[in-house]
């Protein structure tokens, strides 16, 4: 199975496309866990603004702003709900998170039903035309994930909020006492990772698939939580890490083309996985996380 | 003195809203450039005062006046505003972001941008003749240094008023002595100095005036001159008990620990090169010495939480590889730092149980048994809280110590390892405390005593040894361990 030029170029191209999911929700998770909120119920959220944009795509007459921009919004409005759960109620963030996958499983099932008929599958949307490079459609998404790591990182590492964000992530207690409203901090940080999620999800079902389909994110919000790890909480390694990732579901995407036989393009549908894995324990390194990650703050 | 006050509370009055009466009727004045300490026993109410005048919690009754206006804070930041900072024995301070970061984070919350926080910080440094390294993360940075940075922090911030609570209990003795110098130039420089501490030297050194606080009372307020420190101690306690003293030693028994040529590396630098020691059943072995000169990692390797490259611990005659053997072979351990040990959201009684049962195979625990073993502690310690239930970090200083005390003393170890046993204690508990090692060391339990306190050291240890720079640079004996010989050794 010879690999031409031509394809190569298709193949990077193509990585580009996928990674956009996996590295916009890790950039936003990112910013959430540098605020000490972890959010595991990324998956769920993608899931539903997934869903969310498709519906608001045909409810506008096929608007993808229309689409997207309702997809964003969900994903900030639960950002928000866990970050309130997590924040006020100081409710266990892993069980938040895992309730946020819950109920977008289910949810997201009975709406397709009552929308579209079926339990499966909404009708196809119409994916936008941007650019076109290498004989492959090139969303505006795709520079905008990569603008979007390069400001989070200038946001985090240059900036004076960026800085008081790091140090509610790091010890919440002293920088309550020196003047940062904690509370506040992680409520925005984790909406904003909230949105991300959302917009990732948007991305995928109106502009990356063409449509909503059952369980259409695959995993993509955890693999964006190990995306994070494997980052180091740095913006700009996402990017790398995010990159590999598509580019092995490129692959995948690209070898289940030549070959025929089913049962190994299954087993190839999990080289992304089976990489993404590796990779992390290979690069994690737990030294750079936020020490007060996942901990709820309790004032005095 | 300047005539009127800078900073005046009256009548102030605080009950907890568990019912504890901290503060009843307390007045206290602050004149400009004044260094005003606050003295008395644990419990006593001097963080409490502090806390209200810091705006961090609200009194029940009283009022305070600033600059003669009657001020009413919802917050530490009105006092911050107002230019009144607390700086608390553990610092608040963000440990894995730089010296520099950190002051941005406090000045930013005044709403200075990063140039004006910048030229605040670089002003302050110069006026405070005070240098710290500005690109160090803080948790690279020792006590002393890290204490600095928040002197600097509420300095560059414009505080007039500064508090330092229990400010010298986590630094050696140079540190101390640099404090006294930077609290010196404070002075100079107009501000304001609120110093609580349980050492009565340290008052009668650097304060122009002092209250005496007890049970939440003010007993009185004097000018510093020719105050002697029994007559200030006499203040706190009302009457003083007599000296402890040494209870009678028997001859010392079978050799309890034994530290045979114990080599440690930590981060590849060697902290311990080759240390021996013994202690014997009933007796005391003081290990005197600067901080930081590899007690803390003797004390770890002890306990079996550092492996040496070299060397043993053996507890009789059995060696300790682990903090498993070093409690199934009788060890107990008091530790320099309590809240390592303790849980601050958990109640006293859980704290207690925790530390008494450590090594027991008992698997479950009834309410019951912990109410009796808070009992035993509050009437043996003379524990001041509120009940059992009560969260242990709402307790003072001091009555946290006395739980972490209590329960490992109540448990029995046969070699007790105690590392500043008396830290942060008023002078009758830490009579108490030092009376009650003695005890032990007469009752046949081997002590081995590890304290920046060099008086500590010298009124109780029957033998005394000096660390230097991860050595044992020598040994003396009671009676022969004069401070001057122990100085000189702690510099070789
Ligand atoms: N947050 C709190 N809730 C309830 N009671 C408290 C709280 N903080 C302190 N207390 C109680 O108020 C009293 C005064 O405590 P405070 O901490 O002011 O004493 P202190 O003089 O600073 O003692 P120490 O020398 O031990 O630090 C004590 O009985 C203490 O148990
Ligand atoms: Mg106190």
């Amino acid at each position: 199975m010879p690999i031409e030029a031509g394809d190569l170029a298709a193949l990077t191209v193509m990585a580009f496309t996928a990674m956009v999911p996996i590295t916009l929700t890790a950039i936003g998770e990112i910013v959430g866990e540098k605020a000490g909120v972890v959010n595991i119920g990324l998956e769920g959220i993608m899931l539903l603004a997934a869903w969310t944009a498709v519906a608001a795509y045909f409810l506008s007459g096929g608007s993808h702003i229309a689409g997207y921009t309702a997809g964003l919004a969900i994903g900030l409005l639960l950002g928000l709900l866990h970050g309130v759960i997590v924040v006020y109620l100081k409710g266990d963030q892993i069980v938040s998170g895992v309730g946020l996958n819950l109920f977008a499983a289910g949810a997201t099932v009975v709406g397709t039903l009552a929308l579209w008929g079926n339990y499966a599958n909404s009708p196809p949307v119409d994916v936008p035309q941007f650019i076109e490079i290498a004989g492959q459609r090139v969303s505006p998404l795709v520079p905008l994930t990569i603008l979007m790591g390069v400001a989070v990182w200038l946001f985090l590492n240059k900036t004076v909020a960026g800085l008081r964000l790091r140090s509610v992530g790091d010890d919440p207690r002293s920088a309550e006492a020196m003047g940062v409203n904690v509370y506040r901090v992680q409520i925005a940080a984790a909406a904003f990772a909230g949105a991300m999620a959302g917009l990732s999800g948007a991305y995928l079902s109106i502009d990356y698939i063409g449509s909503f389909t059952k369980m259409i994110t695959a995993g993509r919000g955890f693999i964006a939580l190990a995306n994070v790890a494997f980052s180091g909480w740095n913006p700009l390694l996402a990017l790398l890490g995010g990159f590999i990732f598509g580019f092995f579901e490129a692959l995948a995407g690209f070898a289940k083309l030549q070959l025929e036989a089913t049962a190994e393009s299954y087993l190839l549908q999990s080289i992304p996985y089976v990489a993404t894995l590796i990779a992390v324990a290979l690069v994690s390194r737990k030294g750079r996380m936020p020490r007060w990650l996942g901990r709820p703050y309790v004032k005095e | 003195m300047a005539t009127t006050p800078l900073v005046s509370m009256r009548g102030i009055s605080k009950v907890y809203p568990d019912g504890v009466k901290a503060l009843e009727n307390v007045d206290f004045d602050l004149y400009p450039g004044e260094v005003h300490s606050l003295l008395g026993e644990n419990g006593a109410g001097k963080t409490t005062l502090m806390r209200i005048l810091y705006g961090e919690i609200r009194p029940s009754s009283g009022k305070i006046i600033v600059e003669d206006r009657e001020v009413k804070w919802s917050g530490p930041w009105d006092a911050i505003r107002a230019g009144i900072a607390m700086v608390y024995q553990h610092f608040r301070l963000v440990e894995t972001l730089t010296v520099e970061e950190n002051l941005l984070i406090y000045l930013s919350s005044l709403g200075l941008n990063r140039a004006e926080a910048r030229s605040r910080v670089e002003e302050a440094m110069e006026r405070l003749g005070l240098e710290v390294p500005l690109v160090a993360r803080v948790g690279d940075l020792p006590m002393g240094v890290r204490q600095r940075v928040e002197i600097l922090k509420a300095i560059s911030g414009g505080a007039k008023v500064l508090i330092l609570d229990e400010p010298t209990s986590n630094l050696t003795p140079l540190e101390v002595e640099a404090l006294f110098s930077v609290v010196e130039r404070l002075k100079s420089l107009g501000v304001s100095v609120v110093y609580i501490t349980h050492k009565l030297w340290e008052v009668t050194r650097i304060s122009d005036r002092i209250t005496v606080l007890r049970r939440g009372r003010v007993v009185a307020t004097l000018k510093n001159d020719g105050v002697s420190e029994e007559e200030l101690a006499r203040l706190m306690v009302g009457e003083l008990a007599e000296q402890g003293g040494r209870g009678a030693r028997r001859k010392p028994g079978k050799a309890a620990l034994t530290v045979r040529n114990l080599r440690v590396l930590v981060d590849g630098v060697e902290r311990l090169k080759g240390v021996s020691l013994t202690v014997r059943e009933g007796e005391i072995l003081g290990v005197a010495g600067v901080a930081g000169n590899g007690q803390e990692e003797l004390v770890a390797a002890i306990l079996g939480l550092l492996k040496p490259v070299e060397g043993e611990v053996l507890l009789w005659g059995k060696p300790v590889r682990s903090p498993r053997d070093f409690y199934k072979l009788g060890g107990g351990i008091i530790p320099g730092d309590r809240s390592q040990i303790l849980a601050a959201e958990m109640s006293v009684g859980e704290n207690a149980a925790f530390i008494f049962y450590t090594g027991s195979r008992k698997i479950a625990l009834t309410p019951g048994e912990v109410e009796a073993l808070y009992r035993e502690i509050k009437d043996r310690f003379h524990l001041v809280a509120p009940g059992p239930d009560a969260p242990v970090g709402r307790l003072s200083g001091g009555n946290q110590q006395k739980v972490v005390v209590g329960s490992e003393v109540l448990r029995g170890p046969k070699l007790l390892v105690a590392v500043n046993p008396t830290q942060g204690l008023d002078i009758a508990t830490t009579r108490f405390v030092r009376g009650l090692l003695s005890d032990l060391a007469s009752q046949g339990v081997a002590v081995l005593l590890v304290s920046a306190d060099l008086d500590e050291v010298l009124e109780l240890s029957d033998r005394v040894v000096v660390m230097s720079g991860g050595r044992i640079t020598g040994e003396l004996a009671r009676g022969d361990a004069t401070p001057e010989k122990v100085g000189v050794l702690m510099g070789a």
